[in-house]
C-alpha cells in the first residue's frame, strides 16, 4: 500500500533514461514567443498576464529591487507552468521532487541575504533584534532571529514540495475511494464531487506559487529596502 | 519516499538550472510588448451640434405656452 501510494512521486524512466530532462524542459515550452505587434488571443493572454504579475510583484521594489524582476517573473512562471501541467493525470510534476525546490530555493535565497549584507550590511544586521526588546533577553533573541533567518530557504523549499505533494496524494487517495466505491451506489455522487471540488481547489496550486514568489519577494524586499 | 532517493537529485538540479535560468527568461526576453499605438484626439465638436439652439424649443409638458 505504501510502495503503490508514492511511485507516482519517483522520477520516471523510460527504457532507464531519465524521463525527467523532457518533463521539465517542457512548460518552458509553452510560453509563446512572437515578434508581431498583434498576437492571436492565446499569446494576447499571455502578454496581458505576463504584464499583469509583472506590475504586481514589481511596483513595491524601488530600482535596485526591480533588477531582479526577470529572474522573478521566470521563476512564477516556470512554477505556475509546472504545477498546473502536473494537475493532469498521469502526469508527473518535478516541483514534487524535494531536489529541484531546494535548489531553487537556497541560490535565491542566499543571493537576497548577499544583497542585503553587501549594500546595506548595518540595516540587515539590525534585522536580528526587534525594537523594544528588554536587556537580559538580546542574546537570545537574535540567536532566535538568526535561526529564523537561516530557515527561511529550507521553509520555503519544503513548503512547496509538501503542499503539491500532499494534494496530489489526496486526490489519488479520493480517486481511488471514489472508484471503490462505486458498487455501492451510494456515496460515489458524494466523493466524486469531492474530488471535483478537491481538484478546483487544487488550482490554488498556482495560489501556491503566488506564495512562493510572495515570500522570496518578502525576503528580497526586507533586505533590499529597509 | 521516492523524493529522498538521491540518486536522481543530480539529473533534476541540473535539468532545472537551464530550465529556469536559460530558457524561460530568454523566452520571455523575447516577447516583445508593443505599446498600443497612441489614438489620435479627432475634434469632433466640429461635426457634432449641426443645428443652433435657437431654432428649436424644448417644450416641457405641462409648461405654459410660449410666446411663439
Amino acid at each position: 500500500m505504501n510502495e503503490n501510494l508514492f511511485t507516482p512521486f519517483s522520477t520516471p524512466t523510460i527504457l532507464n533514461q531519465p524521463a525527467t530532462i523532457p518533463i521539465i524542459l517542457f512548460p518552458a515550452m509553452l510560453v509563446l514567443t512572437s515578434k508581431h505587434p498583434i498576437n492571436n488571443r492565446l499569446a494576447t493572454t499571455q502578454q496581458n498576464l505576463t504584464q499583469l504579475i509583472l506590475k504586481q510583484m514589481m511596483t513595491t521594489h524601488n530600482a535596485k529591487g526591480q533588477t531582479w524582476s526577470l529572474m522573478l517573473m521566470s521563476l512564477i512562471t516556470f512554477i505556475a507552468m509546472t504545477n498546473l501541467l502536473g494537475l493532469l493525470p498521469y502526469s508527473f510534476t518535478p516541483t514534487t521532487q524535494l531536489s529541484m525546490n531546494l535548489a531553487m530555493a537556497i541560490p535565491l535565497w542566499t543571493g537576497t541575504v548577499m544583497v542585503g549584507l553587501r549594500f546595506k550590511t548595518k540595516n540587515f544586521l539590525a534585522h536580528l533584534l526587534p525594537q523594544g526588546t528588554p536587556t537580559p533577553l538580546i542574546p537570545m533573541l537574535v540567536v532566535i532571529e538568526t535561526i529564523s533567518l537561516l530557515i527561511q530557504p529550507v521553509a520555503l523549499a519544503v513548503r512547496l514540495t509538501a503542499n503539491i505533494t500532499a494534494g496530489h496524494l489526496l486526490m489519488h487517495l479520493i480517486g481511488n475511494a471514489a472508484l471503490a466505491l462505486s458498487t455501492t451506489n451510494l456515496s460515489l455522487t458524494l466523493l466524486t464531487s469531492t474530488l471535483l471540488a478537491l481538484l478546483t481547489v487544487l488550482e490554488i496550486a498556482v495560489a501556491l506559487i503566488q506564495a512562493y514568489v510572495f515570500t522570496l519577494l518578502v525576503s528580497l524586499y526586507l533586505h533590499n529596502n529597509t | 519516499m521516492p523524493q529522498l532517493d538521491t540518486s536522481t537529485w543530480f539529473t533534476t538540479i541540473m535539468t532545472m538550472l537551464p530550465t529556469l535560468y536559460l530558457i524561460t527568461q530568454l523566452k520571455l526576453l523575447n516577447t516583445n510588448h508593443y505599446q498600443p499605438p497612441p489614438t489620435k484626439n479627432s475634434n469632433l465638436q466640429s461635426h457634432g451640434i449641426r443645428w443652433q439652439p435657437k431654432w428649436t424649443k424644448t417644450c416641457l409638458p405641462l409648461s405654459q405656452p410660449q410666446q411663439s
